[in-house]
């Protein structure tokens, strides 16, 4: 209608110039046109109502795919959310289980039906749940945000398991506050973490009952990293990384520019390291460290240096008293050896003194004559202030023997030392009938000795050897004493008797503390004598001779290795 | 005395003591040596007991000072060893410790003293008068022996069987029976004995008897 409505309108505008036009006219313009827009019309009905049928046909297909496709989809998704190997739950606000995938609740050990309906919390051991609940009320408070914890879970055989829970609450379209909730098995890494943390606990209680701290320096930074047990050590507090400066800043003085020397060499040729030095603590107290290291190359090719520091102080502590002991061991011993010799010594005094006073008579005598001889009175005070001198120096020997002193080594000619012991021992020679054959090379070089303590060893090597011959009748009793240059760096003493011998299995033993052959002494004597020559760098052994008897034997280096360790 | 460097004087005199002192510690050894010096006794010092021994001894009066304690060999076995060798030296012992046993066994076999160092002046000068005096009076002892064994030597084996008879106190008479001679033989035998004996008395006779010990085997 429309249409012939407007191809009325058409035509009356085309003749319109032609206002003159008769009424009829325009009506059968108007038939014409009506007709005319019927028609149009009645074909375009005609082809809308086709495209229309098509249409819907079309959208009742699309329609159905899609249900297929989404219907697919869902199957899928719901695959992905029962066996994905996440846990995945959905609980209210009250901690209801409203839904859980099958891989979540055989994670748990349970049934997906064992937990619908149940509370979450059951899952959880006790002491976690108050955490649980909180997790899930924060939530709660922020609808949308997803919140993430790590927790422990229990399972239906009471084992546990850790987990990382992703949750987030969502409002469901019936208005209902749910939390869903993602949970992955972390225990592997827990139990990882576990164990490296227990590896460090382990490590760093080792550290402290060793006293031995680690470090690591990374030469091209100047990095260097310090294990707590290092921290402590030192005196500092942690910190993530320290510096040489900090290191030498503790070290002693007297051995700072020492540990310096070792620590600019180490940076410069890479290599492995090992000082000892002492640490002043800011309390005033000193302690004694040992440091090693090893070179190894790090990622970038750059040196690094892997050590370890340990506090020796109570081990140097101990070192000392044991040496102290070690001296009045050797001391007491000294002084009973000169008990052995109190009749030797006593004749050695008394010698003379009976000079002296048989001098000191004759002098009366000569002076008192009606004509005094005084030539012959000075020459007898003379001979008295001789004597009276010989006599003052056996007892310095003596009182030198019985004293206790430190180590005092000084250069000095050995046999000198063993002269000195004779003099102490001709008593003791002769009472026992023994003949003494001293075989000195002259002209030997100095050695650096402690001349008492070397005079102790010779004298009880001569007493020893004394004593080894007491049981021999059918032979004479001889006694030999040689020094003489061994190789070029070392003096020999020998002292060798024709007594009783030693033993083959004894003759490793005689150097033990407490073996005696003897029916009277302490068998610490040789035993003594060893830790004197060690500490002299020389080496005391014994063994039989070819004939009847032993030699003892020690040497004594020329050069002394200084001791700058 | 020649080779004997620690003895530098000459023996000359005869009859002045010496006094020997063996000691192997030279101070104590010139000591001693000075001290007897200052009070005018000849001394001869040695350092051992066989350089002792290697020396000639003189025809005099003298003693040995000895340390107890010497080289090689003890004062106690010297002492012995002198008395195997029929050297009758009067001994004085020294020693550095007082040892009770030890100057037993030596007083007992014979030693003059045993004194201790350092010893007082006196007693050692004592000690050393004394021993010399011992010293001399066995040497007139073994003078006047050796000159009765010298008489004695001068008689006839019959002679001597009759002196030994007649000091035992036997008669002539029993002495003829028991030697089967005359009772005037045997007169003439004691005529012959009383005048080369030199003797003069009968109790004379016996004491040179008892001095040279004659006794009759067959009393």
């Amino acid at each position: 209608m429309v249409l012939a409505l407007v191809a009325a309108a058409c035509i009356w505008l085309v003749l319109g110039p032609a206002p003159t036009a008769p009424g009829y006219l325009i009506a059968i313009v108007l038939l014409v046109a009506s007709v005319l827009a019927s028609l149009i019309m009645m074909r375009m009905i005609g082809s809308t109502r086709r495209q229309m049928e098509a249409a819907l046909q079309g959208r009742a297909r699309a329609e159905h795919s899609a249900i297929e496709a989404l219907r697919n989809s869902e199957a899928q998704w719901k695959e992905v959310f029962e066996h994905n190997p996440v846990m995945y739950f959905m609980v209210d606000a009250t901690g209801t289980v409203l839904s859980v995938n099958s891989f979540g609740a055989a994670q748990l050990g349970y049934l997906v039906s064992e937990l619908l309906g149940q509370s979450v919390l059951q899952v959880f051991f006790e002491e976690d749940r108050d955490l649980a609940q909180k997790n899930v009320a924060v939530c709660l408070e922020n609808i949308g945000q997803t919140h993430s914890w790590e927790i422990r879970k229990i399972r239906k055989d009471r084992s546990a398991l850790w987990v990382r829970e992703n949750a987030k609450a969502v409002r469901r379209l019936d208005n209902q506050l749910i939390v869903l909730i993602a949970c992955e098995d972390i225990s592997e890494r827990k139990e990882a973490e576990n164990a490296l943390r227990q590896s460090e606990t382990y490590l760093a209680e080792a550290q402290r009952l060793s006293h031995t701290g680690s470090f690591g320096w990374r030469v091209a930074t100047g990095e260097i990293v310090w294990s707590e047990e290092t921290f402590r050590i030192f005196g500092y507090d942690k910190a993530p990384f320290v510096t040489i400066d900090t290191v030498l800043q503790r070290i002693h003085p007297d051995d700072r520019a020492r540990a310096q020397q070792t620590i600019d060499r180490a940076s410069g040729d890479g290599n492995d390291f090992d000082h000892g030095y002492q640490l002043l603590m800011p309390d005033g107290s000193i302690k004694h460290v040992h440091a090693m290291a090893h070179a190894v190359k790090d990622a970038s090719d750059g040196i690094e240096f892997v050590g370890a520091v340990t506090d020796i102080t109570a081990r140097k502590r101990a070192e000392e008293e044991l040496h102290e002991a070690q001296a009045n061991l050797a001391n007491v011993t000294r002084v009973m050896a000169l008990g052995e010799l109190a009749a030797s010594i006593a004749h050695e005094v008394n010698q003379p003194l009976a000079a002296v006073v048989a001098n000191a008579a004759a002098c009366l005598r000569w002076l008192d004559r009606e004509t005094p001889n005084l030539e012959e009175a000075r020459g007898t005070v003379r001979s008295i202030i001789k004597d009276g001198s010989r006599a003052g120096e056996v007892i310095q020997r003596v009182r030198a023997l019985v004293n206790k002193t430190a180590d005092q080594k000084a250069p000095l000619q050995i046999n000198e030392v063993v002269n000195e012991v004779i003099t102490l021992v001709q008593h003791e020679l002769f009472s026992h009938r023994v003949s003494l054959r001293l075989e000195l090379a002259p002209a030997l070089p100095l050695v650096i000795a402690d001349r008492i303590q070397l005079q102790q060893v010779i004298l009880n090597l001569v007493i020893n050897g004394i004593e080894a011959m007491q049981a021999v009748t059918n032979r004479p009793r001889e006694l030999v004493i040689r020094t003489y240059p061994d190789k070029a760096d070392q003096i020999l003493v020998t002292v060798k008797d024709c007594g009783v011998g030693i033993a083959g299995e004894n003759a490793d033993r005689v150097f033990n503390a407490f073996f005696t052959t003897k029916s009277s002494g302490m068998g610490m004597g040789l035993s003594i004598c060893r830790s004197i020559v060690d500490a002299h760098g020389g080496r005391l052994s014994a063994s039989g001779n070819v004939g009847p008897g032993a030699t003892i034997q020690f040497t004594l280096p020329l050069r002394q290795e200084d001791d700058t360790r | 005395m020649i080779g004997r460097p620690t003895s530098p004087h000459n023996v000359a005199s005869a009859e002045e003591p010496i006094v020997f002192v063996i000691d192997d510690d030279a101070s104590v050894r010139e000591a001693l040596r000075n001290l007897f010096r200052s009070v005018g006794f000849r001394v001869e010092v040695f350092g051992s007991a066989s350089e002792f021994l290697q020396s000639k001894l003189p025809d005099v009066p003298s003693c040995l000072i000895l340390d107890i304690r010497l080289p090689r060999v003890s004062g106690l076995d010297f002492q012995a060893e002198l008395a195997d060798a029929g050297i009758h030296i009067p001994i004085i012992f020294m020693t550095g410790h007082g040892d009770i046993p030890m100057s037993v066994r030596a007083m007992k076999a014979g030693a003059v003293d045993f004194l201790t160092k350092p010893f007082r002046d006196q007693d050692m000068l004592d000690a050393v008068t004394t021993a010399i005096e011992r010293d001399r009076n066995s040497r007139n002892e073994a003078k006047i022996l050796s000159s009765l064994q010298a008489l004695f030597a001068t008689l006839t084996p019959r002679e001597q069987e009759v002196m030994a008879l007649v000091t035992a106190g036997l008669m002539n008479k029993q002495i003829a029976v028991k030697i089967g001679v005359a009772e005037i033989t045997v007169k003439i035998h004691r005529g012959h004995i009383m005048k080369k004996m030199a003797a003069k008395s009968l109790a004379d006779l016996v004491r040179m008897a008892q001095t040279l010990g004659i006794r009759h085997a067959a009393s």
